[in-house]
């Protein structure tokens, strides 16, 4: 029998504000333990918390971006357990009026991918252990976290993989988050079940936490999926728990029961009062959205006329998107600024922090300059090659490196006589041509292009030298 | 005159017929005296207070003017966060827990250079009656120690109904400030939820405790609470009154309306009873109009304060875990089981009842019955109050229905003690502000109380009234402890 | 009625050890407090949602950073820390 996979997301993606959610300690990542912490973050008696205004606005913004419906009124709650990271033994978060609700995030192969609602909330501290010792950092206790939830719509790991390199990416695009998962900024929960293909009943399902790369979800699921297809075609029951994923061992394991069943004992937070946002607000926040990633790359192909591939390559990273915007400018044909990003500057931006980071030598200005001198035919294609590659390894502009006298086109006369020369002086390769040798012409342009200082129409040479052997 | 007065001992500061210091000192003798019996001083801090006390009388010395509460000796509950003075809650698990930042209200008095004699005993976490729940031993009546102070801020009222403070904080919950006020024969003030911040004060319910004064009259009460009743930005449920109530604190009451729910009378002591018969006819010399109503759902109320106060108590107190501050205890297997034996050796029987009580009442299965019925009662019990409220001014009411307990009789039964609160709780659920004034004593001359009860933010009507009762017909008697001024 | 294993949940919840001396007891003094409590089933059912208490909304903090509290003041109270951290230490070892 064919199994299929049934799965659902819940991502925590920390938020990029300047300070914590309810206290004005810094949100920075690192430091030495418990230098980012105040009285209220540490959860002092008496300490009362208060809402950071662009938390509320980064989440209604995340909403948006993903199409779901902005609550008018919403409120936060008090969610309750005690474990020694959570300094209150309370985690304040949103339970029954979360401020997003219903969007959805479309994959590629045209599916939609339902968001059940997106909550805000306070992240936990850090535990270290230290030979059965533990030590207690709240340096991230009170770091903003939305709570991005899914409905149980994905059937592949591949539609998984895509909706965390989408949800990432449309994070980024907004600027809520840097949703750096080697750092915990972005961490997903996955629950997984298994059915038979062709049934409608849900199976039971298992939760596997705290997943902090792509890679990992990928094969967590994988190893998931086979395992419950194994327990069931032995005739043996798939357990309802929770799972850690070790990515040593590529195997889950149950997460030790904790002695205590949850029972959260959610109730409105008496300390903070009602989240109102009026439409009015809402749409000011729409407005304010930059362009998405999908329909960025929509764009680049129906209007710029790049192809696919290309515009899925330069939207992929925001900084790069950015970068390629403002070297088109003005010019006449984007398709030549998508080749020299993608050709040449991307092999000196080649892993993916580098394109994240995409810190080069050569500003969009710089390059702008080189495509419009293309445009305006002062120099050919080769030689503007070249030159982008001594601007990416200088970081001088184009017109520091091309001399004023190689500007221009070259004179018709000019031109002509090189490529007499050219056929004069290499007879064996003129042999070579009229024996059948096409190739054998390359030699000559060479020797045009070369004694032109790359200023000659390489098509046009080999034009000309082509009807002077013929003319012979 | 054996009765403190702010206005008076101000005169006497910027008169110079007596230093801040001499003042201060005669306090602290007098504590060190009398503390033994009231049991109403936790912590004494002697350095602060003088160090206070020399500034005030540089100030003066330089001719400078000072602020009307500069070097009035004072005292606050022990679950007013004070920065550098050990704050406990009266409690053994923050018994050497030391602030390192100052509550808000402490913030204001600190600047106005207010001395600060000691931190007061109280119920453990707020939670009691009767003072008896503190770790440190309950606090006395001064008018008799075989008595107690009352609770939660017993200790408070015993300072100040004791003469060992001129003024102090404390907080009420359910009846906190008002029923050890009246138990002690002195004023206390519960203002509006929000009038006074919260930031600094050790949380027992969020939704229900308020700071607010206890003084020996109503005139020290407003000023108090002038001072006090802030904006702050630190706490989101602040507002702050826009009004000073100390202003409007003579007026003629003449054509006050004020109610009387008939609820309020039920199943009080006769005695009491008697106390509030005869303050209903002061009024009516005073030409007030009286007005009676019935409000059925304050039957609900007591129930309904206990479902939510511990609810919340349950959620407030899970952070005493041993591992930032306060007790830790020494054996244990692993964390959690360190954090089960801290939390059960250092909470008294009281406290963990209602952190039993709330959590039962908001977990699944029992939620809906409890927390989210009681929750809906609230919004009742709020309605009928604001509907009250358009038939009158202020509403009067017993205090409590009885006078103050004997020692050890609260502790026996916790649902016989609950009772007791009956008058005092429908304030707190529905975030009004009372003021509660002595009004006549019980044979054995114990203190008897009424409480005036405001719409929202009508703190200055209440005092008004208060005022007026308090200059006809006052009943206010010296305790035989303290200074003697 | 409350039972004895209800209690034991509870208090498990509460991160409270209920002793086998005090159950009994307990147990007695718990019902009591939730039949009392159990009075409010009476009231017919209100239409009033209560909301906070002093109809506020949007109360919110500007996103400015202000300088932390110091270390050792952070850890001051603490029984026990070490390298920076609150510590609780494995006295099993």
């Amino acid at each position: 029998m064919k199994y299929e996979l049934v799965a659902g997301f819940e991502t925590h993606v920390e938020l990029a504000t300047n300070t914590k959610i309810f206290c004005s300690c810094t949100t920075q990542f690192g430091g030495e333990p418990n230098t980012h912490c105040c009285p209220i973050c540490i959860g002092l008696p008496g300490t009362l918390p208060k809402l950071n205004k662009r938390v509320v606005e980064y989440a209604i913004r995340a909403g948006l971006a993903t199409n779901c419906h902005i609550a008018e009124i919403s409120k936060m709650d008090r969610k309750n357990y005690c474990y020694p990271d959570l300094p209150k033994a309370y985690q304040i978060s949103q339970y029954d009026k979360p401020l997003c609700e219903h969007g959805y995030i479309q994959l590629s192969n045209g599916r939609k991918i339902r968001i059940l609602r997106i909550h805000i909330e306070e992240d936990a501290g850090k535990l270290v252990h230290r030979r059965g010792d533990t030590l207690v950092d709240y340096n991230r206790g009170g770091v903003p976290l939305i709570e991005i939830v899914t409905e149980p719509d994905f059937r592949s790991v591949d539609e998984a993989k895509e909706y965390v390199e989408k949800l990432q990416l449309i994070m980024r695009y907004i600027g809520v988050s840097d949703c750096k998962m080697q750092e915990g900024s972005m961490r997903c929960d996955v629950n997984i079940s298994v059915r038979p293909e062709g049934s409608e009943k849900l199976g039971t399902r298992t939760e596997i936490k705290n997943m902090n790369s792509i890679s990992f979800i990928a094969k967590a699921m994988e190893y998931e999926y086979n395992r419950q297809v194994d327990l069931i075609e032995s005739g043996e029951k798939v357990i309802q728990e929770t799972l850690r994923y070790d990515d040593v061992s590529n195997t889950t394991s149950s997460m030790r029961g904790k002695e205590d069943a949850n029972d959260y004992r959610y109730f409105r937070d008496p300390d903070l009062v009602t989240i109102n946002v009026p439409r009015e607000r809402v749409e000011e926040i729409r407005a304010q959205l930059p362009e998405l990633p999908e329909a960025k790359k929509n764009r680049y192909v129906e209007e710029l006329g790049i192809p696919e591939k290309d515009a899925a390559l330069l939207t992929k990273y925001i900084r790069i998107a950015g970068f390629f915007e403002e070297t088109i400018k003005g010019t006449k044909n984007p398709k030549t600024a998508a080749n020299f990003i993608i050709g040449q500057i991307f092999r000196s931006v080649e892993t993916e922090a580098e394109k994240e980071a995409f810190d080069i030598k050569v500003s969009a200005e710089a390059l702008n300059e080189l495509i419009r001198l293309i445009d305006e035919g002062k120099i050919r294609m080769n030689l503007a090659k070249s030159t982008l590659d001594k601007m990416l390894e200088t970081g001088k502009r184009a017109s520091e490196l091309i001399d004023e006298k190689d500007m221009g086109g070259l004179d018709e006369s000019v031109l002509d006589d090189l490529c007499r020369q050219a056929v004069e002086g290499n007879p064996k390769a003129v042999a070579d041509y009229l024996a059948g040798k096409e190739k054998a012409v390359k030699a000559m342009v060479g020797f045009v292009m070369k004694n032109s200082r790359g200023k000659a129409d390489a098509a046009l040479a080999e034009q000309k030298i082509i009807g002077i052997i013929k003319g012979q | 005159m054996s009765q403190s007065n702010i206005t008076k001992l101000h005169e006497g500061l910027v008169n110079k017929d007596f230093s801040c210091r001499e003042l201060t000192e005669k306090y602290l003798k007098a504590i060190e005296k009398d503390n033994g019996e009231l049991n109403a001083y936790v912590t004494v801090t002697p350095e602060t207070a003088m160090e206070t006390a020399e500034k005030v009388d540089e100030k003066i010395s330089k001719g400078e003017d000072i602020a009307l509460l500069e070097g009035i000796p004072m005292t606050l509950k022990d679950n007013i966060s004070t920065d550098g003075i050990r704050t406990t809650c009266c409690s053994k698990i923050l018994e050497d827990y030391t602030p390192i930042y100052d509550a808000t209200v402490w913030k204001i008095l600190k600047a106005r250079n207010s001395v600060l004699l000691g931190k007061t005993n109280m119920d453990e976490f707020a939670m009691g009656s009767s003072c008896e729940t503190s770790y440190f031993g309950g606090a006395k009546n001064p008018h008799n120690t075989g008595h107690v102070a009352g609770g939660s801020s017993g200790g408070v009222a015993s300072a100040v109904g004791g003469n060992l403070a001129v003024f102090g904080l404390g907080s009420d919950t359910g009846g906190s400030i008002r029923q050890p006020a009246s138990f002690c024969g002195i004023v206390g003030l519960k203002p509006t939820y929000g009038a006074v911040s919260r930031f600094g004060l050790i949380a027992y319910a969020s939704s229900l405790d308020q700071i607010g004064p206890i003084t020996t009259n109503v005139e020290d009460t407003a000023i108090v609470f002038d001072a006090i009743s802030e904006y702050d930005k630190m706490d989101s449920t602040s507002k702050g009154s826009s009004v000073p109530v100390c202003g409007s604190l003579k007026n003629d009451i003449k054509g006050m309306k004020i109610g009387i729910a008939k609820e309020y009378l039920e199943g009080i002591r006769e005695d009491v009873r008697k106390c509030i018969d005869e303050a209903i006819s002061v009024y009516q010399s005073l030409g007030a109009e009286i007005v009676y109503f019935d409000i059925p759902s304050i039957k609900y109320a007591l129930p309904v304060y206990y479902i939510i106060a511990c609810a919340e108590a349950s959620s407030n107190l899970g952070r005493y875990d041993g591992i930032r501050y306060g007790y830790k205890a020494e054996n244990y297997r692993d964390v959690n089981d360190m954090i089960k034996k801290t939390r059960s050796t250092g909470f008294g029987d009281e406290v963990k009842r209602r952190i039993l009580l709330g959590t039962y009442v908001l977990s699944s299965g029992y939620y809906d019955a409890y927390y989210k019925k009681a929750q809906s009662l609230r919004g009742t019990i709020v309605k009928a109050f604001r509907e009250a409220f358009t038939k009158c001014d202020v509403m009067l009411a017993p205090t409590v229905p009885m006078t103050a307990f004997e020692n050890g009789h609260a502790v026996s039964d916790p649902v016989e003690t609950y009772q007791t609160d009956i008058c005092t709780v429908p304030v707190n659920i529905c975030g009004l502000p009372a003021v509660s004034v002595p009004c006549g004593f019980d044979e054995k001359g114990l203190p008897v109380g009424m409480q005036l009860i405001g719409n929202s933010f009508d703190e200055a009507k209440i005092l008004n009234a208060a005022w007026q009762y308090e200059k006809t017909a006052g009943k206010f008697r010296a305790a035989g402890f303290g200074v003697s001024l | 009625m409350v039972t004895k294993e209800e209690i034991m949940k509870i208090a498990i919840l509460s991160k409270l050890f209920v002793g086998e001396d005090e159950i009994d007891k307990l147990t007695e003094d718990m019902s009591g407090i939730i039949s009392f409590a159990d009075t409010i089933n009476n009231a017919a059912d209100a239409e009033s949602d209560f909301d906070n208490i002093n109809e506020l909304s949007n109360v919110l903090r500007e996103d400015e950073v202000v300088p932390s509290l110091d270390r050792d003041k952070i850890l001051e109270n603490a029984k026990d820390s070490d390298e920076g951290c609150f510590l609780v230490k494995n006295i099993m070892k």
